[in-house]
């Protein structure tokens, strides 16, 4: 794919050296111009080789080799007025070039065009090039009478397409009046491009956009004044008018391409720079570098999601909302995004090398916002336990004054009854003291179920396994348990899977609709991973009510992690992965 | 019994929010000589019951599912009917501390301490 750029280049090469010997033998243009101007050429076409080298990916580099050569190719006719082969060249290539530049310059930087209009005109330069090829091709005839004053009567040669005698020369007078128009369009396209661009391609497209502007202009000029091209081999000035503007454009060019070796040293202060950056000021120095003022960073945090240095979450922006966003680091591992400006997505070299060179100052960064995370989270979730055991207590409160403490109110008030109908009515008494009775078991019941909640006995005293069974019976859905460790867990990891079920049942019971519920513990690798899956109605959400985020509390301070999937209609899957080793 | 003499004739209206509570409370004061005329289980039922039976005194629960014996205490006092409210608590009266000392009551009794006698000699000013 390398050889082919290589190849055109020879080839522009040989042109060039046909022409200029061409000139020299039969000595028009003059020598001198002659070397100079296609000379020129060649310089141009060899930029147009490097950019085409450089950026395969776009067609800009292409497009702008193929510009001087078929400018030169247009040359042919003048050099070798004589030969049909080289007249015919020639006319098939009159306009070409142009049509070539105006396609690079309105796709530049990103080889795409950016509006229906620039696609428009540039559609339109093609069909004007050819057609005004094809009307020299086909209708041209010298030996025909013709225009004296024309100067295209200098060719003694027919081309080898030639079809019929047109009067050529009416025909060209309106194109060129076409030409005249369409060279003003092309400057308002352009003076839009800039106006339309992001800043950062101002920078890039704005020589480009200059120097095309004025090749156009001049060509309005010529046109106006002399109502057809100047014939620039005889004119000493309008020769280095037409010389300059045929090479400015690919100059500018090559200066974009020396701005991005500058870039490119600019990453080498940047590695330095970074040495002495204090944490945090990593994207000024990196906004600097790449110079896109709006730069922002967010780190990738270990658990999922991003963050800016403080540890508040960011959102990346979606594409297509004006926005690019580079990830640096390793797939599997990234340490941060660059959210910056599309344009320098056209430097991808330059991204990398700075990304590369600030990574380690960013995995700093990231390392400290992730601190900041967890000390942040830390904090809330010990505010959240200490409310927790809070309202566990007041709750507590409520269950002993509702429950067990009213039947023992009421059996001290059967017994005070019991007494004062001691003598009295055996039968009364005896109802009386039935009815202490009854109270006092219905109290020593509730309180059981108070402790259970508290902390139930038979995890306590029997482990996991019967602690679920107990759960499973108690609950309303029909419960599976898939198996349980048999051995003893740590008693933390015990009764956090314990409560997790016990909390995971009564919600599925309570939201989910669920026909059945399957729980699960393995222990494996040093951790207790605990499944709860339901079929219910799905749409949990730990971020509402408070019992899952409680269970998430819990998870967490024993460091283990707690999954929710609970796509809405399908069934809810809960997933903790507890230590225990 | 005790104050079989002294109230022979007074009526009440036990408010609580735990039947068992009630019913041995009106057995209690049955048994006293007290009238129990009807129960009440929250604030709603019990200001309409004082409204039609027009009781001497109302054995009203601090905690009620839809207000406080302390408010439904002020909303009494100024029935036209007056009675003489009698506030009870599971809790001690040292839990309630001013609002009790500020309630439009006779007086405060723990339930655990709950006796006719108790009662009659609070509203023992009364009719």
């Amino acid at each position: 794919v390398r050889a082919i750029p290589a190849l055109v280049l020879c080839a522009g090469a040989g042109l060039c050296a046909l022409l200029i010997d061409g000139a020299h033998r039969g000595g028009w243009p003059p020598t001198d111009k002659a070397a100079i101007g296609y000379s020129a050429g060649l310089l141009s076409i060899a930029i147009g080789v490097v950019v085409w080298l450089r950026r395969p990916d776009t067609r800009t580099g292409m497009l702008l080799t193929a510009f001087p050569i078929a400018s030169l190719a247009a040359d042919l006719d003048i050099v070798f007025p004589a030969s049909p082969t080289a007249i015919t060249a020639a006319f098939a290539c009159e306009s070409l070039g142009a049509a070539f530049l105006v396609h690079a310059v309105l796709s530049y930087p990103t080889g795409r065009f950016s509006s229906r209009l620039d696609r428009g005109f540039v559609v339109f330069a093609y069909v004007y090039a050819t057609a005004r090829g094809l009307v020299l091709l086909l209708f041209y005839d010298p030996h025909a009478p013709h225009d004296p004053l024309m100067f295209d009567w200098y060719f003694r040669a027919r081309p080898l397409t030639h079809v019929a005698w047109l009067d050529v020369t009416r025909i060209v007078d309106v194109f060129d009046g076409v030409l005249f128009a369409a060279a003003l369009g092309l400057v308002l396209l352009l003076v839009r491009k800039v106006l339309r661009a992001s800043p950062g391609e101002q920078r890039i497209v704005l020589p480009l956009v200059a120097a095309t502007c004025f090749a156009a202009l001049q060509v309005a000029v010529q046109l106006a004044v002399y109502r057809e091209p100047v014939n620039s081999w005889a004119s000493g000035n309008w020769f280095w008018v037409v010389t300059f503007a045929s090479v400015a454009t690919p100059l500018a060019l090559a200066l974009g391409i020396l701005w991005g070796r500058r870039a490119r040293s600019a990453v080498a202060d940047l590695v330095v720079e970074l040495e002495r950056t204090p944490p945090g000021a990593v994207r000024e120095a990196l906004a600097r570098t790449l110079r896109d003022p709006s730069l922002e960073i967010a780190l990738c945090l270990e658990r999922g999601g991003y963050a800016d240095g403080e540890g508040r979450p960011v959102t990346l922006p979606a594409s297509g909302s004006g926005r690019a966003v580079t990830v640096l680091g390793p797939a599997d591992a990234p340490v941060a995004a660059l959210v910056h400006d599309p344009v320098l997505l056209e430097r991808p070299a330059l991204l990398a090398a700075a990304g590369a060179a600030a990574r380690l100052a960013l995995e700093n960064e990231r390392l400290q916002a992730e601190l900041r995370a967890q000390v942040a989270e830390l904090r809330a979730s010990r505010t959240r336990i200490v409310e927790a055991g809070d309202d566990e207590r007041r709750r507590l409160e409520r269950d002993l004054h509702d429950g067990a403490q009213q039947r023992l109110l009421a059996i001290g008030l059967a017994l005070q009854l019991a007494r004062g109908q001691l003598e009295a009515d055996a039968e009364t008494t005896r109802e009386l003291l039935d009815e202490a009775d009854a109270e006092l078991r219905a109290a020593l019941d509730e309180l059981r179920e108070l402790a259970h909640g508290i902390h139930p006995a038979v995890l306590t005293e029997q482990g996991l396994g019967p602690a679920l069974a107990t759960l499973a019976e108690r609950s309303p859905v029909p419960v599976t348990i898939d198996g349980v460790p048999d051995e003893r867990l740590p008693a933390p990891a015990e009764a956090a899977a314990y409560f997790l079920v016990s909390e995971a049942l009564a919600n599925v019971a309570k939201y989910a609709h669920a026909s059945r519920i399957r729980v699960s513990v393995v222990r494996e690798n040093g951790r207790a991973r605990v499944e709860i899956h339901d079929d219910g109605v799905g749409g949990a959400d730990p971020s509402r009510g408070s019992g899952l985020r409680g269970l998430l509390d819990r998870v967490q301070s024993l460091d283990g992690r707690l999954r929710i999937d609970s796509p809405p209609g399908r069934g809810t899957h809960l997933e903790a992965e507890i230590p225990c080793a | 019994m005790l104050c079989d003499d002294l109230h022979v004739s007074a009526t009440v209206l036990v408010v609580d929010d735990h039947p068992s509570f009630r019913s041995f409370a009106r057995r209690l004061l049955d048994d006293a000589g007290f009238a129990v005329l009807d129960e009440a289980g929250d604030g709603a039922s019990a200001l309409a019951a004082v409204r039609r039976l027009r009781p001497d005194v109302v054995l009203l629960d601090v905690l009620l599912p839809d207000t406080t014996g302390f408010e439904l205490a002020d909303v009494l006092a100024a029935e036209p009917s007056r009675p003489a409210v009698v506030l009870v608590s599971s809790r001690r009266a040292t839990d309630f501390g001013a609002s009790l000392e500020r309630a439009s009551a006779r007086g405060f009794i723990t339930k655990s301490e709950l006796t006719a006698a108790a009662v009659a000699e609070l509203v023992g000013g009364g009719p």
